[in-house]
C-alpha cells in the first residue's frame, strides 16, 4: 500500500509538467495576447504598445516566458498578474474562497437530498412520487444554469414585490449597510423554535440509544439541523440588542455578515445544486435498482431480514461506493467555482473572474487556476483511489 | 462628539481654501445621502500609471484631480485643479495657475511639485503610462515645467488644439516618489487592489472607504476637496458613493428595478420596456429617457485596401463600389432589428452627440438596392452568372468575406442586415463571425510586403469628444489608418488624393487655435470622409439613461447628453430623501 503511494506521486510530476504546458500552449495558441485589444484604441501610438509588450514580456520567445514562470511555481509564486499588476494569488484567491462557499453548500445540499430521495424512487419504482421525481430530474437537467439564475433574479423581484419585504436577495454575495436589528429580532422570534425542535430530537434521539436502537437518518438530521441553528442564533441574542439597528458590512460582528452571505448564498445554491441534485438522483436510484436485485438481496429477504435492515444495511452500502469513490473528484471541483450562475448572479465567485482573464488573455491568471485544479485534480484521483480500496474490499493496491 | 470634530474640519477645510472650484449645479443642493452605481467589472488598479480600463480610470477620476476638463454645458475647456491658464508664444506655451489652498486628503497641499512629478512619471517611456500620448506631439516631447510653488509651464513643440485638456491624474508627489526612484516596479506595484484603503490619499471630490473584490467598490465625501456650489457650501454633496460589481447586464437591470442602483443605461427597447413598466406599475419611483441621444460608439465596415489580390485591391479602392456598399445599407432595419428600434443612422466620422463639430450635411448613400445595383454595372458588373452571382466581362464573381468579432450581438446582427441585402442583388458576401484579438490582428498586423489578408471588417471603435485624438485614424502614417495601412509606421504604398487630404485637414484640425476654425475644418473632414467612404458607417445605439427619483442636481430631459451623461458634476449631484 506504502509503494503504490509512493508510485503514484511520483507519477504526478511527469503529469503536472505535462499538463502545466499544455494549457500555456493552448492559451498562447489562441490569437492575439494582453496588449491586442488596446490596438483598437486610436489614442495609443506604435511606440507605446511595443514597449507595453517588451515591459511585460509578451515579446519574449514561448519556451522563456514558460521556463519563468515554472521557476517562479516551484518558489511557490504563481506570477504576476498582467491587468492587475499584482500577484496572481492575491487575485484569485478571496474569489476562490467565495465559489468554495457556492460549492461546499451545494454539494451538502445534493448528497444530503439525492440519495434519500435516489433511494426513495428505486424501493417505491413506477409509483406516482417516482415519476415526479423522474419529471423534476429531467426538468433540473435541462435548464441550464445561468438561465435558471436569471430566472432566479425575477422571481426574487417578484417574491420581494409580492410581500413587500426583501425576502430573497437580488444578486451579489452582501449587503453594503446589514440590518443588525432585524437579524437580531428574527433570531429572538425564531430561537424557541430551534430549541423545542433540538430538544425533540435530543429526547428521540436518547430514547432510541437506551432502547438499543441506531438512531435513524432522520434523528441525526433533525438534531444537527435544529442544534446548529439554536447555537448559529446564541451570538444575536447575546450581542445583538446591543448593537445599533444598522451597520456596514465591514464593521458588522462576525455572526451578522456570515448570516448576510448564507441569506445571499440561498438562492445561488438552489440554483446550482438542481442540477447536480437532479443527475444525482437518477444515479442513485439506478445504483439502488442495481443492488436491489443482487442475489444476496433475495438471501437476505429469503432469511426474513427486516425489509428496513435490507434495505439500508445491504443493499445502500454497496449502493453508495460509487459515491464515494468519487468524493476525491469533488476536490477539483471546489475551487473551479459554480460557473455561469456566478455571472448571472453576480457572486463574487471565481468564473467572473476566470472569464474576464481569458478575454484580456491575462496569461499568468489563467495559468495560476489552471494549474491549482490541476494539481488538486491529481491529489483528488489518488484519494479516490485509496478511498475505494477501503470501503470495497475486492480491490487492492499492491 | 465624532461630529463635532467633522464640522471643525469642515470650517477648517472651507477656511483654508483660497480659491475653490465653483461647481455650478442645477440646483442647490442638500448635504448628505448615498448614490449607487453598477459595474461590469472590478477596478483592476488604484493606480493611475498602471490603469488602463474604464473600470478603474472611472474610480480613480472620482478621488485624483486634473487639470482641466470639459464644460459640461458648453463642452468648452474649463478648469478643474488649475484655477486659471494663459495662452503664450501664439499658442506654444500654456500657463496654468493652480487653485491655492487646495489639499489632499492627508492635509499636504497640493502643488506645482505634485503637477511636475506626475507629468514626468506619466511622460516616462518605461512607466508606460495609459496618460502618456498626452505628453508627445508627432514624436516630440510636451515640456512641463515648474514656475512657482503654484504655477504650471507647458511647452509644445507646435501648436496644439487640445492643449487645454489636461485630463491626467495628478497623484500627491509625496507618496509616489520614493518609489518611482526606487523603480519602475516599485512604481507600478504602488495602490494595488490590496493597499488598505486608508493609505490611498484623495485628492478629489471622494476617497475610497472600503473595497470588497467582486462586490463593491465604497467611497466617501473627502472633506478636504477644493470644490464649492454657488452658494460656497462645500461640495462634494453626497455623503457616500458605491460602486456595485453586477457582471452581467440583465442582473444590472434587476438591481436597478429593485431600487438597489441609482442609475442605469437600458441597452435594448426590451430593458426600457420592463423599466417603463415598473414605473407605471407604482413599483419604482423612476425616470427614464430612451433614445434621448446616441453613445459615442460607432460601428462601421471598412475594405481592405492592401489586400494581396490585385483584383480585390482594385475593387476596394474604387469609391464607386464603396458607395454601392453603403447604399446596400438597410439602416433603418440595421436599427430595428439589431437595435431594437432605438438608435440613429450614422454618416459621418464624428459621433452625433459631439455638438461642437458634428454636421449633418454631408453626403448620404441612402439604402438604394437599384442604384448599387446602376454603380456595380459601371463596374463592369453587369451579368449574373448561373447561381445568380454578379459577375465582371472576365467572369470574376463580385465576392467577398466579411467579418466581426464574435458575441457582439449588435454588430452580427448589422453584418447579418448587410449580407442578406448584398445577396439579393448578387453580391456574394460571406459573413462568419471572428474572435475579437484575431480580427484585430488581421486588421493591424500587414505581412512584410504589405498586404493583409481580410477582405473587409465590421467593427466599431469608441469616440471621444476631441476630434484630435483621433488622429492614429485618420493621418497616412497613423496606426488605425486600417482601410490603407503603412508598414512600420511609414504611410501606404499607394494613396488616393482623398486620403491626403483628410491627412491635412487633421493636422490642421490639431495645430488650429480659433475654435470657430476648427469646426470649419472638422466640418470639411466630415464631407470628405463620407463623400470618399473609407469607412462606411452603419448606425449608432441609443443612449437610453434612467434613475431613481430620489436624485437631485440631475439634467433636466433636454440636457442630458451620453458624453456627459445625466448630470453635469458628480459634485453636485443630491439625495433628496
Amino acid at each position: 500500500m506504502f509503494g503504490y503511494v509512493v508510485r503514484r506521486l511520483l507519477q504526478l510530476v511527469p503529469t503536472f509538467f505535462g499538463a502545466t504546458l499544455l494549457a500555456f500552449l493552448v492559451i498562447q495558441l489562441a490569437p492575439g495576447d494582453f496588449v491586442t485589444r488596446l490596438e483598437l484604441d486610436p489614442t495609443q501610438d506604435r511606440e507605446s504598445i511595443a514597449n507595453l509588450r517588451q515591459q511585460l514580456g509578451l515579446d519574449q520567445p514561448l519556451p522563456v516566458q514558460y521556463a519563468k514562470w515554472l521557476s517562479g511555481i516551484f518558489q511557490g509564486y504563481l506570477g504576476l498578474s498582467l491587468s492587475y499588476k499584482t500577484d496572481v494569488w492575491s487575485v484569485i484567491g478571496q474569489r476562490i474562497l467565495n465559489s468554495m462557499v457556492l460549492v461546499v453548500l451545494a454539494t451538502l445540499m445534493i448528497y444530503l437530498i439525492a440519495i434519500p430521495i435516489g433511494v426513495y424512487s428505486a424501493i417505491h419504482k413506477y409509483t406516482w412520487p417516482d415519476r415526479i421525481f423522474t419529471v423534476l430530474a429531467f426538468l433540473g437537467l435541462a435548464i441550464p444554469n445561468f438561465f435558471f439564475g436569471l430566472i432566479m433574479l425575477f422571481l426574487a423581484v417578484w417574491l420581494n414585490d409580492l410581500t413587500d419585504m426583501r425576502i430573497l436577495p437580488i444578486g451579489g454575495m452582501t449587503n453594503e449597510f446589514l440590518h443588525l436589528g432585524n437579524m437580531t429580532r428574527a433570531a429572538q422570534w425564531l430561537f424557541p423554535f430551534a430549541l423545542g425542535g433540538t430538544l425533540i430530537y435530543a429526547a428521540l434521539f436518547w430514547s432510541r440509544s437506551r432502547r438499543g436502537q441506531t438512531p435513524t437518518f432522520g434523528v441525526w438530521l433533525g438534531l444537527v439541523l435544529f442544534g446548529v441553528s439554536s447555537l448559529l442564533m446564541l451570538a444575536p441574542l447575546l450581542q445583538g440588542p446591543g448593537l445599533p439597528e444598522r451597520l456596514p458590512y465591514t464593521e458588522s460582528p462576525l455572526w451578522a455578515r456570515i448570516t448576510n452571505v448564507l441569506w445571499h448564498a440561498f438562492p445561488v445554491v438552489i440554483v446550482v445544486g438542481t442540477s447536480g441534485l437532479a443527475g444525482l438522483m437518477r444515479v442513485m436510484r439506478g445504483q439502488m435498482l442495481d443492488v436491489l436485485s443482487q442475489d444476496y438481496i433475495r438471501t437476505a429477504r429469503a432469511k426474513g431480514l427486516s425489509e428496513r435492515v435490507v434495505v439500508y444495511k445491504h443493499a445502500l452500502r454497496n449502493a453508495v461506493i460509487p459515491f464515494i469513490a468519487g468524493i476525491g473528484g469533488l476536490l477539483p471541483g471546489l475551487i473551479g467555482g459554480a460557473g455561469l450562475v456566478e455571472v448571472t448572479m453576480a457572486w463574487p465567485g471565481i468564473t467572473p473572474a476566470l472569464l474576464e482573464a481569458i478575454s484580456a488573455i491575462d496569461v499568468y491568471v489563467i495559468m495560476g487556476l489552471i494549474t491549482i485544479t490541476t494539481v488538486l485534480l491529481m491529489v483528488g484521483n489518488v484519494i479516490s483511489d485509496l478511498l475505494l480500496a477501503w470501503v470495497d474490499p475486492r480491490i487492492r493496491y499492491s | 462628539m465624532r461630529k463635532i470634530l467633522f464640522l471643525g474640519l469642515l470650517v477648517l477645510a472651507g477656511a483654508a481654501l483660497a480659491q475653490p472650484k465653483v461647481f455650478k449645479g442645477t440646483e442647490i443642493g442638500r448635504p448628505g445621502g448615498a448614490y449607487r452605481i453598477t459595474s461590469i467589472s472590478d477596478p483592476r488598479t488604484w493606480n493611475p500609471f498602471v490603469a488602463r480600463e474604464t473600470s478603474s480610470t472611472d474610480i480613480i477620476s472620482l478621488f485624483l484631480p486634473y487639470l482641466t476638463s470639459y464644460d459640461p454645458y458648453t463642452q468648452a475647456p474649463e478648469g478643474r485643479l488649475a484655477k486659471s491658464w494663459e495662452i503664450r508664444n501664439n499658442g506654444l506655451t500654456v500657463i496654468f495657475r493652480l487653485r491655492e489652498g487646495a489639499r489632499w486628503s492627508d492635509g499636504r497641499p497640493i502643488t506645482a511639485d505634485d503637477v511636475i512629478f506626475s507629468a514626468t512619471v506619466h511622460a516616462d517611456q518605461r512607466v508606460n503610462s495609459n496618460a502618456r500620448s498626452s505628453f508627445i506631439l508627432d514624436g516630440q516631447p510636451i515640456r512641463w515645467t515648474k514656475v512657482d510653488q503654484y504655477t504650471v509651464r507647458a511647452d509644445f513643440p507646435k501648436p496644439y488644439a487640445p492643449a487645454l485638456i489636461q485630463g491626467w491624474y495628478i497623484v500627491p508627489q509625496h507618496i509616489f516618489e520614493p518609489a518611482y526612484r526606487a523603480g519602475v516596479q516599485q512604481l507600478q506595484a504602488l495602490w494595488n487592489l490590496d493597499t488598505p484603503p486608508a493609505q490611498i490619499v484623495s485628492g478629489g471630490p471622494f476617497r475610497i472607504d472600503s473595497y470588497v473584490k467582486g462586490e463593491r467598490v465604497v467611497l466617501v465625501r473627502n472633506p478636504n476637496y477644493w470644490g464649492v456650489d454657488e452658494r460656497n457650501n462645500p461640495v462634494a454633496y453626497l455623503e457616500r458613493y458605491t460602486v456595485q460589481i453586477v457582471p452581467d447586464l440583465n442582473a444590472q437591470l434587476a438591481r436597478f428595478l429593485a431600487g438597489d442602483s441609482d442609475v442605469f443605461a437600458a441597452a435594448n427597447a426590451d430593458q426600457v420596456a420592463q423599466v417603463l413598466e415598473r414605473i407605471r406599475a407604482g413599483r419604482l419611483r423612476a425616470e427614464i429617457f430612451p433614445n434621448v441621444d446616441v453613445t459615442l460608439g460607432t460601428n462601421f465596415i471598412v475594405f481592405n485596401w492592401n489586400h494581396k489580390d490585385p483584383f480585390k485591391e482594385n475593387l476596394f479602392r474604387q469609391v464607386k463600389f464603396r458607395r454601392a456598399m453603403a447604399h446596400l445599407m438597410d439602416k433603418k432595419s440595421m436599427i430595428e432589428v439589431a437595435l431594437g428600434g432605438l438608435g440613429q443612422p450614422q454618416w459621418s466620422p464624428i459621433s452625433i452627440p459631439n455638438k461642437a463639430f458634428f454636421t449633418d450635411d454631408v453626403a448620404k448613400y441612402e439604402f438604394n438596392p437599384q442604384r448599387a445595383q446602376q454603380l456595380l454595372a459601371e463596374l463592369g458588373f453587369r451579368t449574373k452568372n448561373r447561381d445568380g452571382w454578379l459577375v465582371n466581362a472576365q467572369g470574376r464573381v463580385l465576392e467577398f468575406n466579411l467579418t466581426t468579432n464574435q458575441g457582439n450581438n449588435v454588430r452580427e446582427r448589422i453584418a447579418q442586415i448587410f449580407r442578406d441585402e448584398a445577396r439579393k442583388i448578387g453580391v456574394k458576401v460571406e459573413y462568419r463571425p471572428i474572435d475579437f484579438n484575431e480580427l484585430v490582428r488581421q486588421l493591424t498586423s500587414p505581412a512584410a510586403d504589405g498586404t493583409r489578408e481580410f477582405d473587409a471588417i465590421l467593427i466599431g471603435l469608441t469616440g471621444g469628444i476631441e476630434p484630435a485624438f483621433s488622429r492614429n485614424v485618420w493621418e497616412l502614417d497613423g496606426s488605425l489608418h486600417m482601410w490603407n495601412l503603412g508598414v512600420g509606421g511609414k504611410r501606404p504604398a499607394k494613396v488616393e488624393s482623398f486620403e491626403v487630404l483628410i491627412d491635412t485637414l487633421m493636422k490642421r484640425g490639431a495645430t488650429t487655435l480659433d475654435q470657430a476654425q476648427r469646426r470649419q475644418i472638422y466640418v470639411q473632414f466630415q464631407k470628405v470622409v463620407a463623400e470618399n467612404l473609407p469607412i462606411i458607417y452603419t448606425v449608432a445605439p441609443a443612449y437610453n439613461p434612467a434613475r431613481l427619483t430620489r436624485l437631485g442636481g440631475m439634467f433636466p430631459k433636454e440636457q442630458i447628453n451620453s458624453i456627459t451623461g445625466q448630470a453635469p458634476y458628480i459634485e453636485t449631484v443630491f439625495a433628496k430623501e
